[in-house]
């Protein structure tokens, strides 16, 4: 799905809205609400207008949640270095290994 | 689409994301870490695994949901980094390298466990599932703002299909292309998706008191011992 370049603005439905909206946030900066296009169809169609705010304020809080909030037990990283001296383990055995059918020197 | 080949590999049929880059700034002494890691260094594996493991294991909570399934992915995670880490090659941020890997074994995980990616909407989304779209009705709006906490348990109780996209793209700054590559589906089913994913969040909000408590903390950085 990708936006007609022939769309009449000025005459737009709100069921045509509704179809391009996901390319109109996809499209540009995300801020449609100041979109100059959309400026007079967005004051005739409050509906819209308050979906398009409501979606914005959900795309930009959601920027704020990139920060982590969590961390893991001690557990985990005890787990990983336990698992690493095991293949630490595994390749020394690996290194060591001398194929019993090797003529000796 | 198995994800398999896509794992340790900085090759990727989506082009770099430059926001993701911007949003992965070099971290003091990580290079030099990687460096000695790549040697073996036991100390420097111990380094990297400090300096990512709050991202990673939030990334891994937010897309599982639970805390004990988040530990184990954090886990295999760091074991995958580890054991290849001599393929990084520096050609992208280290941490843009390790979210990569985590979200594609989170992938994984979640096609083993029978959830269907690819056909999003079908499988994940029926039809009167979907959020609805009424525009043709005054309906409440949300009052200006939506504090972070409220929003994370909304995101909690998201379906998995709509989740996964919005975390991605609206939160880990992905593109369509990319989440398209990751999921095997579309620009336009991604676009789609979070379109949906975005409408049922607002449907979430407006009734706050109802949605359920998330598996994140709500503070600063919190140990989930």
């Amino acid at each position: 799905m990708t936006l007609p370049g022939n769309i009449d603005f000025d005459n737009l439905k709100p069921e045509e809205f509704e179809h391009i909206l996901p390319d109109l946030f996809a499209a540009g900066s995300g801020k449609i609400s100041q979109d100059p296009r959309l400026k007079k169809f967005l004051a005739a169609n409050p509906d819209c207008a308050a979906l398009v705010s409501d979606l914005e304020i959900i795309a930009e809080t959601a920027r704020s949640l990139f920060e982590p909030v969590a961390e893991p037990s001690d557990r985990v990283w005890q787990n990983i270095q336990a698992k690493l001296q095991e293949d630490s383990a595994l390749a020394s055995i690996d290194d060591d290994y001398i194929d019993p059918g090797m003529p000796l020197d | 689409m198995s994800c398999q080949g896509q794992l340790m590999t900085q090759a990727s049929p989506a082009r770099p994301n430059p926001g993701l880059f911007k949003r992965n700034p070099p971290i003091a002494g990580e290079a030099e870490a990687i460096a000695a890691a790549k040697r073996g260094d036991a100390e420097a594996f111990a380094k990297l695994y400090n300096l990512h493991k709050r991202r990673v294991y939030t990334l891994c909570l937010r897309m599982l949901g639970n805390v004990s399934a988040a530990e184990d992915m954090t886990q295999n995670a760091f074991l995958h980094l580890f054991r290849k880490i001599n393929s990084f090659r520096g050609e992208s941020a280290f941490s843009t390298w390790l979210h990569r890997l985590t979200v594609n074994l989170v992938l994984m995980q979640l096609r083993k466990k029978g959830l269907n990616l690819v056909s999003l909407e079908e499988t994940i989304n029926p039809e009167d599932d979907s959020p609805r779209r009424d525009f043709g009705s005054r309906d409440p709006v949300l009052t200006g703002s939506v504090d972070r906490v409220t929003l994370e348990r909304a995101v909690a109780a998201l379906p998995p299909g709509y989740r996964m996209v919005f975390v991605l793209h609206d939160v880990e700054g992905y593109e369509h292309n990319e989440i398209a590559g990751l999921l095997d589906c579309s620009t336009g089913n991604s676009k789609s998706q979070l379109h949906k994913a975005r409408l049922r969040l607002r449907e979430l909000l407006r009734n706050p008191s109802k949605l359920p408590q998330s598996p994140l903390p709500h503070g600063p950085a919190e140990s989930a011992k």
